[in-house]
């Protein structure tokens, strides 16, 4: 026991032990464990499996001496093979949530700013109208959306008696719908994360700046925007990740072949009999590529706090 | 596969409000009507990948814990077709229950459906008659309900599969042959159900409802009739109907349509390059139309969103809930080849082997092959049921359904005339589903 208690310094009387820190910690890990760990592993097993050949179901095998490299190869063809149908729509879906997360931040980031810096009395107020949106489930939310686009919907007629232009057929497979149905879901996330985060810069800092002759301009972009770094960071992670694997808010809103995004293929491929293992392949490749900006943000955030300290 | 893949479980009934409020109201909510059915085919949930990933992992879990214990089972099984009849066998530890039992008293029956695919008024009649309750837990697709059996950890009496998971549940053990001393209402149905092809002798399975598949269009807006076209299959190839155009969610009926387009009508080829071909056709339509995806058939077309949506005959049937304010119901067309040269396909009603009501279960076969009952439950669900007497006159006069969407109905001659879907060897499913992913990432 004394071994865990940090060196160069005794626990005082009263004071709790370090296992019981730990043990605070304890349902967590066994939730990510059980509830990360252990699907994640499912897939590797599924991705390395094969298919049963009578009755066509996928079969997982545990054992990594004993995986396959079928899906494997299988998913690299489609990738980057003759005719491969699956690279345009792994660009295309970075291309959507890349547009998607730059129109959050532009619209986001002065929402946060006011409610941070300016709503005064009013926070409260306005940081519920900004939580509101959470109540009502994602996918009412996008139902919603399906009643006010659809032809003779309510947007149309607002469009075409006020603009007079001519009615627009939103759902009928637009990657601007998809897009900004994408904006619309995710974005209540990325004003929390930045009023956050914005909320926490010192005043005093901000007034320093003004004081040592900086303009408002000036004041913003060399001392608040530095200083929310960090926030835009972590709001745009936190909005990116469930985007690059979103599929329903694309099927709803559009469902054409011309918008599909690569949570779709995966989609599919879960719920194609024999096709499984491919799809457990591609939810990998997809995780890789979420891990990359995940690993720079764990990195970046390091640095931060070490400076800070 | 089916009509029914993906409805959701809160669904409602899309046909009982038919007629039941007048064409110039708005039409139901149609939020509530999509979030009943279809577009998340499989289970709702976050949007997370992942989320998505882990699901679908475990029920895959749950099919491979059976796979190793299971390996007692046969190697190969026979693929039943229309030339090739198939009587299952039956085994010496699943026998039919005994003549002469009294019903289970004051049970409750287990019944294991689609979502929205019986109408409980009739389910209530008969537990009055019979003294029992009944629950109901449903299913979204076939996959799921074989996972589910397989795994062993359910109590069900009855099922609904379709035809081509009817190997699996007679070799898996997993559904009892029936007594037919206790189903004497088989004689109101067709005669073909009491031999049909997939199931010889009709040992395990009583027929449920019967449906085609076919084009669905807005007259306003379409001026074709396919009732004309040299070749209605090809209906949706025009890219005047950009973005106005979908097919079915569905493997088997998306490669069907192009292997119907280019005049192949054996819907359970094994030829690769008839399947390839066939996939082909979908990519250009892709590219031709920007083609939608989906099973909302029922709504898009009478809402307008769509004008030319490959269908579900039954789905149709339901059109005049679904209608465009201050559009009639008869601008809405399905067609269906005359001829009944089509895909049909019919569901079934099985008794599961551990099942704690089999008598109750028998009757409850029975029950639903009865006329009139079957009559109620089409009011509901828009399915009809090959019962003898339920025509589309019939439907018309009791206001079940419009006089212009009769083509909705399945008629004796369509059904042995059509042509099925059924289970493919599994190396053949493969080259199926890949041409269709390939068709859908066009």
């Amino acid at each position: 026991m004394a071994l865990l208690a940090p060196r160069g310094r005794a626990r005082r009387p009263g004071e709790p032990h370090r296992l019981f820190w730990a043990a605070l910690a304890a349902p967590g890990i066994l939730w990510l464990a059980v509830l990360f760990i252990v699907p994640f592993y499912v897939i590797l097993a599924i991705a390395g499996g094969y298919v049963n050949q009578i009755f066509g179901y996928p079969v997982a095998v545990y054992n990594p001496l004993h995986w396959s490299s079928a899906n494997f190869t299988a998913a690299w063809h489609d990738m980057f093979g003759v005719g491969a149908t699956v690279l345009p729509i792994a660009g295309r879906t970075l291309s959507y949530v890349a547009i998607a997360s730059l129109i959050s931040l532009v619209i986001a980031y002065p929402a946060a700013y006011f409610v941070a810096r300016f709503a005064g009395r009013r926070k409260g107020l306005f940081l519920v109208l900004l939580i509101a949106p959470f109540w009502v489930s994602y996918m009412m939310r996008m139902l919603a959306w399906i009643g006010l686009l659809q032809t003779d919907g309510y947007v149309d007629k607002a469009l075409t008696s006020v603009l007079g232009i001519q009615p627009i057929n939103w759902l009928g497979g637009l990657s601007i719908t998809v897009i900004l149905g994408l904006v619309y879901g995710y974005i209540p996330y990325l004003i929390l994360v930045l009023y956050a985060g914005l909320d926490r810069i010192d005043p005093a800092l901000i007034e320093a700046g003004r004081d040592l002759g900086l303009g408002r301009i000036r004041t913003f972009v060399r001392v608040t925007l530095p200083l929310s770094r960090q926030p835009i960071l972590t709001g745009m992670l936190i909005t990116v990740l469930p985007m690059l694997g979103d599929y329903f808010t694309n099927q709803l809103l559009s469902g054409a072949a011309g918008t599909r995004m690569i949570g779709n293929v995966i989609d599919d491929q879960l719920n194609a009999p024999g096709q499984q293992g491919q799809g457990a392949v591609f939810s990998l490749l997809v995780l890789l590529v979420l891990v990359a900006p995940m690993i720079y943000y764990v990195v970046a955030t390091n640095r931060t706090s070490r400076s800070a300290s | 596969m089916h009509p029914r893949e993906g409805w959701r479980p809160d669904g409602t009934s899309p046909v009982a409000r038919l007629f039941g409020e007048s064409d110039q109201q708005p039409r139901p909510n149609a939020q509530a009507d999509i979030s009943r059915r279809g577009f998340l085919r499989r289970g709702a949930g976050a949007g997370l990948l992942l989320g998505a990933g882990a699901t679908g992992a475990s029920s895959l879990l749950a099919a491979c814990s059976s796979a190793s214990s299971g390996s007692a089972g046969p190697t190969t099984i026979p693929l039943p077709r229309p030339h090739n009849r198939v009587t299952w066998p039956i085994f010496a530890d699943n026998k039919p229950i005994k003549s002469g039992l009294q019903p289970e008293q004051g049970a409750t029956l287990e019944i294991y459906n689609w979502v929205s695919y019986i109408n409980e008024a009739v389910i209530k009649n008969f537990c009055k008659k019979y003294n029992c309750n009944y629950h109901i837990t449903t299913f979204q697709n076939i996959d799921e309900m074989l996972a589910k059996l397989r795994s062993g950890q359910v109590n069900f009496d009855i099922v609904f599969p379709t035809i081509d998971a009817l190997g699996e549940l007679v070799y898996g053990k997993m559904i009892r042959p029936i007594n037919h001393s206790y189903v004497p209402n088989i004689h109101q149905a067709w005669s073909d159900f009491t031999d049909p092809f997939y199931d010889g002798q009709w040992q395990y399975t009583v027929p449920y409802t019967i449906y085609t598949t076919g084009m669905a269009w807005r007259k306003d807006h379409v001026p074709e009739n396919p009732y004309a076209m040299a070749n209605p299959w090809a209906m949706p190839w025009q890219a005047k109907y950009r973005d106005k155009v979908a097919i079915l969610d569905d493997a088997r009926e998306g490669i069907s349509l192009g292997l119907m387009k280019n005049g192949i009508f054996n819907l359970n080829t094994t030829n690769p390059s008839r399947i390839s071909a066939a996939g082909s056709q979908l990519v250009d339509l892709a590219h031709l139309t920007n083609v939608h995806f989906d099973n909302n058939d029922y709504t898009e077309v009478p809402g307008g969103q769509i004008w030319i949506h490959h269908a579900w005959s039954g789905d149709i049937a339901s059109a005049a809930s679904y209608m465009q304010k201050g559009v009639n119901v008869d601008q809405v067309g399905y067609w269906f080849p005359p001829d009944g040269n089509g895909p049909v396909g019919n569901d079934l009603i099985t008794v599961l082997r551990g099942a704690q009501n089999p008598v109750l279960a028998h009757l409850f076969q029975n029950y639903f092959l009865d006329f009139h009952n079957a009559v109620e439950n089409y009011s509901y669900t828009g399915y009809m049921q090959p019962i003898t007497g339920i025509t589309p006159q019939l439907l018309v006069q009791q206001k079940l359904l419009p006089p212009t969407l009769m083509s909705t109905t399945v008629l004796p001659s369509y059904f042995r005339r059509g042509v099925m879907e059924l289970q493919l060897p599994v190396s053949a499913n493969t080259l199926w589903e890949q041409a269709w992913l390939q068709a859908k990432n066009a």
